[in-house]
């Protein structure tokens, strides 16, 4: 358990997740366990194919049929969702856990009025019983997020991106989750409305505190965001940690590669070099640690057996052989393993 | 800046200094490339044919053609060999060895005989010639308007274009079988007028519009721009850059005309439309008008076998057009990942 | 919105204009003379033969007669049916046209809603037997030889199972005596059953309206309600038993179309479906933990409407065919046996005035099609 002694919103034990192929059986999630507190926000971060948005869908159990979760649990609040049957886990979806699409300007239905696609999730979960307190609570959630309330009854191809955007997250407030999944929520805007989006959408968390699970492509947007920080390759969660001290000493080789591959935002470098070859073939991966072809630091043991490691750190790192580069001069950590 | 290629030839025999323009080795004689382009023509086919045999559909369907395909051989093999013409021929014919006509199924006539005491199975294979032949012929003129006004259409654009896909407008807008029968009012229909007909309607109607708009995505190709900058002229690239590479897709239309042709046909002549000498919609219009058709099953040779070729061979060159569309349109096929 | 219906309404204009001179030019074309068959038609008498030819401008130039033809044809003056004589063919088309459009609305309205129904289900569920079932049989359908199929439903449920009648419009026997007209009849039923739906539309407009959340309990109730009266309403008049005697007649007709074009929207929107199934907000639907048949049907299907109504113009086109050769299977006295009448006997201006109205009616569905489009997308609507 972390230090902290609040009961966390979210425990993912050990979640594991198969996608059945023509190719063969894909291991698109591995043993990737994580927590998360009330208020709290974590970002996942990952080069695609790495299997973030695997973890979200898995979390609200939106899978496709060809997947299958093979171990783990979901503990939302005490309750295993993986355990629930189809319909309790409906009552669940949106009024506990919300999401944020990837492509959030197409999870908007262009037939139906922006409003009436969020009226109708506050229906479905009962939470008015009337019309005009339904649309009140929509424009109660325009103004949150800096949409004029009478745009609800507009289409969305009447709104621009960022405009879908906020709308896509006044839409996954509507039932007071208690956790909120963005899955690179504003990758398809330009980058000031981006950057004001985050901050609302922060803002927006923070007020209501609620857990938020940010996931992205980019660290230094998961950077700005959240108060901790996981690194996903290839199905498994290779770092965690709070975001400050990732940032300032991360410990393991691809977590300290991905961030000399974007400029961070303190404007500083890392003296390593970028990335090597492909992300493995997750149909079948390497033996040992996943990392370990592109990996400058791998030996023997890396080749042979994955790196084990106890949650019970604040910031751990699967690796063998973790860094112990520090960014600025204060605050240089040991690694573990 | 560039010349047509044939300018650049002519140039170089001209001058007697130079035996020979080193172009003219750098360039593959005309019969190479043809022999070339016929090789890659034949993978292409390979390619295409084995996504064609996957369709179990497509494949049974072709069998199926195939052996109405034999059909229509047989009939003239077997009135010059074993068949006496005044008994067996389909029209005038008359089977002497009964007196209980329309008879039913016996050893000398396998498929028994009509009101008019002629021998059904005769009838049968002789239409099916005049099928294939309306059906052919109908699918060609269709396919060689269709794919000429669709490349010139698409080249020229601009009024050209406005002006041809109005009429396909028209055209499209008409019900088809009630124009025939309209027409079959004015003019006597026979087979050849009906294939003309058939194929004008189809090739300045949907199917121009379909090849139109292929025509449009390969008028954009980097070799179109490259013929063009080469000094081909309009009529070059038209019939030997855009043609050649609508040739699938109307290959695959053709199926669909002929399916539509020979069900016009039968509609038609079942209504006693048409002047021709016989066909299936003719036979089943002598029983019909004889009052055979509602003796249901008592009667069955008199509808079934004409009744079967008519639903069998169209809905078999429907089919092979349906697997054929997985084949040129890779989207519809079913596994893509 | 208004811009997008000018425009249609524009193109659609002149292909009316293009099928009168279609008429015009083929009537020319054909061998023969147009004037003549009018001078030498037995039927007529010398006068009115006198009259048409002053009418039509058949002593004049080509072009005149042209002119003339086009004012005629927009005045519905298509002279005068040989095989009708001396009815007018307007007049003769004017009685049939009703029929034909209630065989065909009412078969295409079914046969959509049918088609639409399975391809939504099967497409839901994929692999399952519904799906082959579905298949299979609708595409038997769909490739089956019309006439044929026509024929054998009347010997199934007429000769066999003789539950319905053989074909034709009413029964003889049931009218001797009657003292109202079956058109007269006929049009009491077209009216009532418009206004039922008129009434089904009310229903559900002013109880969408309402303020409460969740689906309106009352609609189908009320609904349910009308459509049982209807039915006792007319037992109870004088002329029931003759409505029903028409109303027997209709049902296989409208069965036999509907059977053959249902597939054809049931395959497209099943492959529509397939599509928009995979759409983000169909996921996003699903997140919002809406109930499985609200995410199929106000999410999925609602989208997989659109393509599929855009075709609904070539499954219309489909059936105006298929009414014509049902009618002549069933000897039902619409349009598509009056055209085939016409045909057959030569008689030239029916067939003509026909033609007309067989064009008007494809543009009919044209213009229906696309106002339910511009309902349906509000993409268009709000252009």
């Amino acid at each position: 358990m972390t230090t902290s002694t609040h009961t966390p919103v979210l425990q993912v034990i050990d979640l594991s997740l198969r996608y059945q192929t023509r190719q063969g059986e894909v291991q698109a999630v591995e043993g990737v366990s994580f927590e998360l507190q009330q208020g709290q926000s974590l970002g996942l971060v990952g080069e695609s194919g790495c299997g973030k948005t695997s973890v979200a869908t898995s979390l609200m159990r939106l899978l496709p049929e060809n997947a299958r979760l093979t171990r783990g649990q979901v503990r939302l609040n005490g309750t295993d969702l993986l355990e629930l049957d189809d319909e309790e886990m409906r009552s669940y979806r949106w009024r506990r856990i919300a999401m944020v699409f990837q492509a959030a300007m197409n999870s908007l239905d262009p037939v139906h009025r922006v409003g009436q696609q969020i009226i109708e999730a506050i229906e479905a979960h009962g939470m008015e019983t009337t019309v005009s307190d339904a649309r009140e609570r929509v424009a109660r959630l325009f103004r949150m997020v800096g949409l004029d309330p009478q745009l609800m009854d507009r289409y969305p191809h009447e709104f621009s991106g960022g405009m879908r955007q906020r709308a896509v997250i006044a839409m996954a407030l509507s039932c007071d989750p208690d956790l909120i999944i963005a899955d690179e929520p504003t990758t398809a805007l330009d980058v000031i409305v981006q950057d004001r989006i985050l901050r609302e959408l922060k803002l927006v968390q923070q007020e209501l505190r609620m857990g938020m699970i940010y996931i992205s492509h980019d660290i230094g947007v998961v950077a700005e965001v959240t108060d901790r920080i996981g690194v996903m390759y290839a199905g498994r969660l290779v770092e965690l940690g709070d975001t400050a001290d990732v940032f300032r000493s991360p410990m393991h080789p691809y977590t300290a590669a991905l961030m000399s591959s974007f400029p961070s935002v303190h404007g500083e470098r890392l003296p390593l070099q970028g990335l090597a070859g492909e992300p493995p073939n997750l149909i079948d991966p390497p033996s040992g640690c996943p990392f370990h072809p592109r990996c400058q630091y791998a030996d023997e043991v890396c080749r042979t057996e994955f790196p084990e490691r106890s949650i019970h750190e604040d910031h751990w790192a699967a690796c063998w052989h973790p860094l112990e580069v520090t960014v600025t001069g204060d605050g240089s950590r040991d690694g573990c393993g | 800046m560039i010349s047509p290629q044939s300018d650049q030839q002519n140039f170089s025999r001209e001058p007697p200094g130079i035996p020979e323009s080193p172009l003219v080795d750098l360039h593959p004689g005309r019969w190479q490339m043809a022999l070339a382009r016929a090789r890659l023509a034949l993978r292409s086919f390979r390619g295409g044919w084995a996504i064609f045999v996957e369709s179990r559909i497509g494949v049974l369907s072709l069998a199926t053609i195939v052996l109405f395909a034999l059909m229509a051989i047989s009939h003239p093999i077997l009135m010059a060999t074993v068949w006496d013409a005044e008994v067996y021929d389909p029209v005038t014919g008359y089977a002497f060895d009964r007196l209980d006509h329309p008879a039913p199924p016996n050893w000398r006539h396998p498929l028994g005989t009509d009101p008019l005491g002629r021998d059904v199975l005769s009838q049968l294979l002789s239409s099916t010639r005049s099928e294939f032949v309306l059906g052919i012929t109908a699918a060609l003129v269709t396919v060689g308007i269709a794919t000429t006004v669709g490349a010139v259409a698409a080249y020229y654009g601009g009024l050209v274009d406005a002006l041809f896909m109005r009429l396909a407008d028209l055209i499209i807008a008409l019900p088809g079988i009630s124009l025939l029968i309209v027409l079959s009012a004015l003019f006597r229909l026979n087979l050849f007028y009906l294939a003309l007909i058939i194929g004008i309607l189809g090739g300045f109607g949907g199917t121009a519009i379909i090849l139109k708009s292929q025509a449009l995505s390969i008028r954009v190709k980097p070799y179109i721009e490259a013929a063009r900058v080469a000094g081909g002229g309009h009529f070059h690239i038209i019939f030997v850059h855009i043609i050649p590479n609508l040739l699938p897709l109307s290959l695959l239309y053709m199926m669909f005309t002929v399916t539509g042709a020979i069900f016009a046909e039968a509609v038609l002549s079942f209504l006693g439309l048409l002047d021709l000498r016989m066909s299936w919609g003719i036979m089943i219009h002598t029983a019909n008008t004889g009052g055979y058709l509602l003796g249901g099953t008592r009667y069955w040779w008199l509808i079934i076998p004409a009744g079967a070729s008519i639903t069998f061979l169209c809905s078999a060159f429907y089919l092979v057009g349906r697997a054929l569309d997985e084949v040129v349109n890779p989207r519809l096929r079913r596994h893509t990942s | 919105m208004t811009g997008y219906l000018a425009k249609r309404a524009g193109q659609m204009a002149l292909t009316l204009f293009l099928i009168v001179t279609l008429t015009f030019f083929l009537v020319q074309a054909q061998p023969g003379d147009y004037a003549t068959f009018y001078a030498l038609n037995p039927d007529l008498p010398a006068e009115v033969r006198a009259q048409i030819k002053e009418s039509f401008g058949l002593d004049k130039p080509l072009w005149q007669q042209y002119l003339v033809h086009m004012k005629n044809t927009f005045t519905g003056n298509f002279g005068v049916s040989f095989g009708h004589f001396p009815r007018p063919v307007l007049d003769v088309l004017a009685e049939r046209l009703p029929r034909t459009a209630v065989l065909f609305l009412t078969a295409t309205a079914v046969s959509f809603y049918v088609g639409f129904f399975l391809g939504k289900a099967i497409a839901w569920r994929r692999g399952g037997v519904l799906e082959y079932a579905a298949t299979i049989s609708g595409a038997t359908l769909f490739t089956a030889f019309t006439p044929a199929f026509g024929l054998m439903m009347i010997w199934i449920f007429a000769f066999k199972l003789g539950w319905l009648p053989v074909g034709k419009f009413l029964d003889p026997l049931v009218w001797r005596g009657a003292e109202v007209s079956a058109n007269h009849v006929f049009s009491y039923m077209l009216v009532t059953g418009a206004a039922f739906i008129a009434f089904a539309f009310l229903v559900l407009f002013f109880f969408r309206r309402s303020g409460r959340i969740g689906s309106a309990p009352l609609v189908r109730p009320v609904i349910a309600v009308a459509a049982l009266a209807i039915p006792v309403a007319w037992a109870f008049s004088d002329i029931g038993y003759l409505a029903l005697d028409i109303l027997r007649h209709m049902i296989l007709p409208i069965v036999t179309l509907t059977l053959i074009s249902f597939a054809g929207t049931m395959l497209l929107t099943r492959n529509s479906m397939l599509e928009t199934m995979r759409e983000d907000y169909v996921m996003a639907a699903r997140a919002k933990g809406l109930p499985e048949k609200v995410v199929r049907d106000r999410h999925a299907a609602r989208n997989a409407l659109l393509p599929v109504v855009t075709s609904l113009v070539y499954s219309l086109i489909f059936a105006i065919d298929g009414s014509v050769i049902i009618e002549g299977v069933f000897s039902w006295p619409g349009m598509g046996m009056t055209l085939l009448d016409a045909v057959r006997s030569e008689d030239l201006p029916l067939v003509m005035g026909s033609m007309v109205f067989i064009g008007l009616f494809s543009l009919l569905a044209h213009v229906i099609v696309d106002v339910l489009y511009v309902y349906l997308d509000p993409r268009i609507r709000y252009q």
